[in-house]
């Protein structure tokens, strides 16, 4: 009776586990990537006006930097890991910071 | 001089004329706040508003006069009224209206209601400034106006968060004044949140000397 108590646990573990660890590794996996965002935008041409960009931009929770690109008119914003910030988001934020949104891209790392 | 007239003359006035923060974009990012600092021999003024939106600000204005002898203090609202992005190039015409009192000789006394109405446009790319003011007040006792503009140029152009530099050239026309017309050169720096301008005006051998700081 002992060995069949044992033997069913260990079964059971067989089937659960894989599938538990399966999840933290994916759960780890989402963690660790971090989005870069990028928003192209029009009327960025002075540097002590777009500090409103790095105010705005960092006060939101999926920000981890901003830095401003004067040469090409960019925003490029990288998240926290496994954090996300919508392109509606984005979207709102340069028209709060003053600007016209062009286009987002995003790269994962 | 009833309200009704008093808003009329102020804005037949208004459109005509100006002030010396020709230099300073009155609205900043939604929840940002900003202190000016301004002073050309003629007049020293404190201006510190904050914008709820990237089209607004509200705050306290405070003008000493030294020239024309009165010192104005009250609430100033300013509005973003259209603004223009282009892929090298922002501009934008802006709304400027206070109220409050001036004191006539800044010593206390006859103390009167007071308000200003402005207009102000800038355009700028990264090498290029232009900016145009009009302001005009009606002090209780008198009205007065002014109206200035600017051409600037940034002899090198760098990146964010380097230091900026721009030579400028201000024109400034005040009617009443004893030199009613003055040329400044001057120059801007700016860095991080920090602005800066010196400039020397010879028609009037006054030197020119403001602060701007945001946070």
């Amino acid at each position: 009776m002992k060995l069949i108590s044992i033997a069913a646990i260990a079964a059971s573990l067989a089937i659960t586990m894989p599938a538990a660890l399966a999840e933290q590794a994916q759960v780890a996996e989402a963690a660790a990537t971090q989005t870069m965002v990028t928003a192209k935008v029009n009327g960025m041409v002075c540097d002590f006006c777009a500090r409103a960009v790095t105010k705005v931009f960092g006060k939101e929770d999926a920000v981890e930097n901003v830095h401003v690109d004067l040469d090409n008119g960019e925003i490029h914003v990288t998240l926290k890991a496994g954090a996300d910030l919508s392109d509606e988001r984005v979207a709102t934020l340069v028209k709060k910071s003053g600007y016209d949104l062009v286009s987002v891209e995003r790269e994962t790392a | 001089m009833n309200s009704l007239q008093y808003a009329g003359a102020v804005l037949v006035i208004g459109f005509a004329l100006a002030s010396p923060e020709a230099e300073a974009r009155p609205v900043s990012y939604p929840g940002g706040w900003t202190a000016m600092q301004l002073n050309n021999g003629d007049m020293s003024s404190i201006h510190i508003h904050y914008s709820p939106t990237f089209r607004d600000s509200i705050g306290l204005y405070s003008e000493r006069n030294w020239g024309e002898d009165w010192h104005f203090t009250g609430v100033q609202y300013n509005r973003l009224v259209k603004r223009w992005n282009t892929p090298d190039s922002q501009a934008n015409v802006y709304f400027k209206a206070a109220a409050g009192q001036v004191d006539p000789f800044g010593d206390g006394a006859d103390v009167e209601a007071a308000g200003f109405i402005g207009i102000g446009a800038d355009w700028e790319t990264r090498r290029w400034f232009a900016s145009y003011e009009g302001r005009a007040y009606d002090l209780g006792f008198t009205q007065d106006a002014r109206q200035s503009a600017r051409i600037g140029v940034a002899p090198y152009i760098g990146d964010y968060g380097d230091l900026h530099t721009w030579l400028m050239l201000q024109v400034e026309n005040q009617p009443e004044a004893d030199t009613p017309t003055t040329l400044t050169p001057l120059v801007r720096f700016f860095y991080d949140v920090q602005l800066l301008e010196i400039g020397y005006t010879p028609e009037s051998e006054e030197l020119m000397l403001n602060w701007i700081v945001r946070f």
